[in-house]
């Protein structure tokens, strides 16, 4: 199933976020590549999971805008907005006793209305979204019977029902273990095949450089670097962002960075 | 040639069955038909729902007819029902129409409004504690009340005063918020320090007076149904029919209110709109209903908490809250009238004293499983 008719374009201009008298994004002009994976990186406070809240229209710009095809999104809707872009928040959590299912079902809310309440696109786009999360055979469990990865795929499930080509996720992996950081990469990988732009907050810059196509380094609320990772995680670029030294080494499967024997930087 | 006639037939029969089947989900029935316009309408109605409120309907009806007909003349149902409609003795039409169904009127009324302010207010706040009593709606109705029966000089009558005494707690609490945001914990704990505020000063004026005065005061202090205004009562009706078809409207972003406001938000929800809104018909639901009875808050939590425990977390349980809480505060009120009569127990002390003790066993039991 490909979502919506030509691919939207999402772009901030000179975009500034501030929380009370703290700026946190500095003037940030960003175009996020569409149909691909992009990973925000960088160290503990530089202002990527507010970058990603700003994106979503959940932090009001002090100065700049975000631009949904060329329009301020300020402007738009919410209802209209969610239609474009779904956001999957840091550990969102579901009221008490409630399934796959029904999470999954509450995406349709802005294509739905009070005499719309269940069409036949409404079963079989929440049949799809259970598809491509892989979680037929749990629709009728309660999302607190399900394991870590499970559940962040419902949740992810719950914003492919959503429809948008947008889908803005913040730091969806990280309560998980590796087995289930992969299960929810993987997924993301998928709809990115399938044509949506997927836009994630990473702290782990190991994940970024395997699953993201592009990469924006961000410090201080600046960016410092952006691009494909092959072409711009340096040493330099790691010890920038993190303070610490490394080899880069080159994955002989996926050709994409690697980070060897880190240790702290003795500078 | 036959064989391929009966394909095709097969092929149309199935055309035809594939495209307008929809399953309804799970636990739901959907009622669907074309609009004039020809557009594909449909409703869901929550299974568990319908049937746990025709349950709680019919209980009230049940405790209303009872209620009817106990007190210091006792009426058998049989008696009672053609009293309704007057017929039968002169003495009991009189008791039944005249006595006692104007106070039952204003039980289910006030239970029915406390216990949806009560649900709104805590789906707000994501909190089953929250209600408008505990941020300070009940005592500043109190404080208004008690004011205009202690000091003479105020010449309006006491539920008129405890309506401005519940806008003015409101006002407060809204305008202490206001710098902040409207995050729901804020908005509590700004409504707690108001509600405390003046807790205080309807002791301070009950201290200053004669002990007649002090009296006369009491039942605003506890609440009860005894000393009932007509137009507050007429007044609450009109504001709970409001209130209910708000209620309707506010259901489906309420649902999802439930989840952070970062997820409601990003399925296109305006969270700050909205709650602005269900804050404010909780707080007109909660004054009116001060108005008639006083502050019987806890309904707003008992109310509620039957209602979830009978219904599933598919959606907020509005109707369900709304009959819980009438139902308790006629069972109460009845209580309150039979059990040591002819001395009268205010509802609000019978409230507290059966309420309390239930409440904190609902709040310390396991969690239900879901597994």
């Amino acid at each position: 199933m490909t979502p919506a008719e030509p691919t939207p374009t999402l772009a901030t201009q000179s975009l500034a976020l501030s929380y009370g008298t703290r700026r946190v994004i500095e003037s940030l002009g960003v175009s996020l590549p569409s149909g691909q994976v992009t990973a925000i990186v960088g160290p503990n406070g530089c202002g990527k999971s507010t970058l990603l809240s700003g994106l979503a229209r959940l932090h009001k710009p002090e100065s700049g805008a975000v631009l949904l095809n060329g329009e301020d999104i300020q402007r738009l809707p919410a209802r209209k907005l969610a239609t474009q872009l779904a956001l999957l928040p840091q550990e969102a959590v579901a009221p008490e006793g409630l399934t796959v299912n029904e999470l999954i079902r509450f995406g349709r809310q802005p294509h739905q209305g009070w005499l719309r309440q269940w069409s036949a696109e409404d079963q079989r786009v929440v049949e799809h979204a259970l598809a491509a999360a892989g979680l037929e055979a749990l629709a009728e469990r309660p999302l607190e019977a399900l394991s870590g990865g499970q559940r962040q795929r419902a949740w992810i499930a719950m914003t492919i029902a959503q429809q948008t080509p947008l889908l803005l996720l913040d730091e969806p992996t990280s309560a998980l273990d590796l087995g289930h950081q992969i299960e929810v990469f993987e997924l993301v990988r998928h709809l990115a095949c399938d044509g949506r732009t997927v836009v994630m907050v990473l702290h782990d810059l190991a994940s970024a450089c395997r699953y993201a196509d592009h990469l924006i380094a961000l410090c201080d609320g600046r960016i410092v670097a952006q691009g494909a990772p092959a072409e711009v995680v340096t040493p330099a670029l790691v010890h920038t962002l993190y303070q610490v030294e490394c080899t880069l080494l080159t994955d002989p499967d996926t050709g994409s960075p690697l980070l060897a024997s880190v240790k702290r930087s003795r500078r | 040639m036959k064989s391929n006639a009966s394909d095709l037939s097969t092929s149309a029969f199935m055309l035809e069955r594939s495209s307008p089947r929809v399953a309804a989900p799970p636990g739901y029935w959907r009622i669907a038909w074309q609009s004039p316009r020809g557009n594909a309408c449909s409703l869901l109605i929550e299974r568990r729902s319908l049937v746990v409120s025709t349950g709680l309907f019919v209980a009230l009806l049940c405790v209303c007819v009872l209620y009817l007909g106990l007190g210091s003349m006792a009426l058998a149902p049989s008696a009672v029902i053609p009293a309704l409609f007057g017929a039968g003795e002169m003495i009991s039409v009189f008791t039944v129409q005249e006595l006692r169904l104007p106070r039952l009127a204003a039980a289910c009324l006030t239970g029915g409004a406390f216990a949806l302010a009560g649900v709104l207010m805590q789906t707000l706040a994501r909190n089953r504690l929250a209600t408008p009593g505990i941020i300070g709606i009940d005592n500043g109705a109190t404080a208004f009340a008690v004011a205009s029966i202690v000091n003479v000089g105020v010449s309006i009558a006491p539920p008129a005063m405890a309506l401005v005494g519940a806008a003015t707690a409101a006002a407060l609490t809204f305008g202490l918020v206001a710098g902040g945001g409207t995050q729901g914990y804020r908005f509590i704990v700004a409504g707690f320090g108001v509600g405390a505020v003046f807790g205080a000063l309807t002791q301070l004026m009950l201290a200053r007076v004669a002990i007649d005065v002090a009296n006369a005061a009491y039942p605003w202090t506890v609440g009860s149904l005894n000393a009932r205004h007509d137009n507050a009562v007429g007044l609450l009706a009109i504001g709970l029919t409001v209130g209910i078809v708000a209620a309707g409207f506010v259901a489906r972003p309420l649902s999802l209110m439930r989840f952070k406001d970062a997820t409601a938000y990003g399925l296109g929800i305006n969270v700050k709109a909205w709650r602005f809104q269900v804050l404010m018909l909780s707080v007109v639901l909660t004054a009116l209903a001060v108005a008639v009875a006083g502050p019987v808050g806890m309904v707003g939590l008992i109310g509620p908490e039957i209602a979830r425990s009978l219904s599933s977390s598919r959606q907020v349980p509005f109707v369900a809250s709304l009959l819980s809480g009438a139902l308790v505060m006629v069972l109460a009120d009845l209580a309150g009238r039979t059990l040591l009569a002819p001395i009268e127990i205010p509802v609000g002390i019978v409230i507290a004293v059966i309420g309390g003790p239930w409440l904190l066993w609902i709040l310390m039991r396991p969690q239900r499983s879901h597994a």
